[in-house]
């Protein structure tokens, strides 16, 4: 089941428009889906139920984590204090080219990792799940 | 027909208003699956009955009350009958007793399969409902539920806890392109409550019916049938009695 990353996108960007309420040029690559775009659990959930829809993929919230994580250990992913780790800011940058990991080197929190991920992040996913299907 | 090529689940479908609930869908033109727990002979005489009458129908066991059995439920309808519309969450018992001489476990055992099962089943079908997003479910609550009653504590709650479920997965799932609603029966004679009616036939309590006859079976189905629809698209979260008048009395007032 393969679709092109164009494809994944557009997929992506109507999914959110249209769980979220907001507008095209709002949706864009790099916006944020929780920090910029203000979606919730219950919002997250919409949205990969429209993609599932449009494009037969099937991705639950909870492997949204596990994706980011890349098969890491909790324990490597951050240390006791819940920061990232260096293990962990390698692996994010290849699930989440975007992120400045200089400026996060040190004080990103585990939870706040998802907040980081965006538009572009997930129709990525999309095309890495469509392969791997 | 209304309901052609739409595909019903009903628990407690062997019968009382399960039954019922089965042959109205069925008439309307819904294929679907009569869940039961213990009468399999039950189900099975809803779904001849079905057959013979030109409609279209299995019969499907489980015990609501059971997640695994709820989830198991589903899948086989879906599997034997090509797809799931509609939930009729139906199955209930009591176990009347006043609250000082009630058992513990008889307050669980209720809630476990009234308010379990509506849980449970709903949470069952709701990834199948989600992902076509299109779904009707409809609970069969009752007027216990909002109002007192004695001997029936444990079965008031369990309903209230249906009625409060029903507002709130309207609102969480509404978004889904899934509508929750429930029906409120006042006095239906099944044998659920045929405990009330022993003592005079139910003489007392019919006095105290605006509309003066006990609910039949059917009257009740027909108002899930609506529920579970396409007449009531913009309903979400109604809890709708069906109950000859009895929730809208201040107190009987002049013997009626």
């Amino acid at each position: 089941m393969a679709i092109t990353e164009t494809e994944a996108f557009t997929a992506v960007q109507e999914a959110v428009v249209g769980a979220l309420g907001v507008d095209d040029d709002e949706a864009t690559p790099d916006a944020t889906l929780m920090d910029e775009l203000g979606a919730e659990s219950i919002d997250l959930l919409d949205i990969l139920f429209r993609i599932e829809r449009s494009t037969g993929i099937k991705i639950q919230a909870t492997d949204l984590s596990t994706y980011i994580q890349g098969g890491i250990s909790d324990e490597e992913f951050s240390d006791d204090n819940e920061i990232i780790s260096e293990r962990g800011l390698e692996q994010l940058k290849k699930v989440m080219p975007q992120i400045d990991a200089d400026t996060l080197r040190g004080n990103l929190e585990a939870d706040h990792v998802i907040s980081l991920f965006t538009v572009q992040n997930l129709a990525d996913m999309v095309v890495q799940r469509a392969d791997g299907a | 027909m209304k309901l052609s090529g739409r595909i019903a689940l009903v628990t407690g479908g062997s019968r009382g208003i399960g039954r019922a609930v089965c042959e109205v869908l069925a008439a309307e033109g819904a294929a679907v699956a009569v869940n039961y727990r213990a009468s399999k002979s039950g189900a099975d005489e809803v779904v001849e009955a079905i057959t013979a009458a030109g409609g279209k129908a299995v019969a499907v066991a489980g015990d609501v009350a059971e997640y695994a059995q709820a989830e198991a439920m589903v899948a086989e309808t879906i599997e034997q009958l090509g797809g799931l519309h509609m939930l009729v969450n139906n199955a209930g018992i009591s176990k009347d007793a006043l609250i000082y001489n009630m058992d513990p476990e008889d307050w669980l055992a209720v809630m476990r399969i009234n308010f379990g099962g509506v849980f449970n089943c709903t949470k069952a079908s709701l990834g199948h409902f989600m992902s076509q997003r299109d779904g009707a479910i409809v609970n069969v609550s009752s007027m216990m539920g909002d109002r007192g009653w004695t001997g029936e504590s444990n079965y008031a709650a369990s309903k209230g806890a249906i009625n409060a479920f029903t507002r709130c997965a309207a609102v969480e799932l509404a978004r889904f392109g899934v509508r929750v609603n429930a029906v409120l029966p006042g006095f239906a004679p099944t044998e659920l409550v045929a405990g009330l009616l022993e003592k005079d036939g139910g003489k007392g309590i019919l006095k105290q019916i605006p509309l003066k006859t006990f609910a039949s079976v059917e009257e009740v189905a027909h108002v899930v049938a609506f529920l579970a629809g396409p007449d009531s698209s913009y309903m979400t979260g109604s809890l709708v009695t069906v109950d000859g008048g009895v929730g809208s009395m201040l107190g009987v007032g002049a013997p009626l």
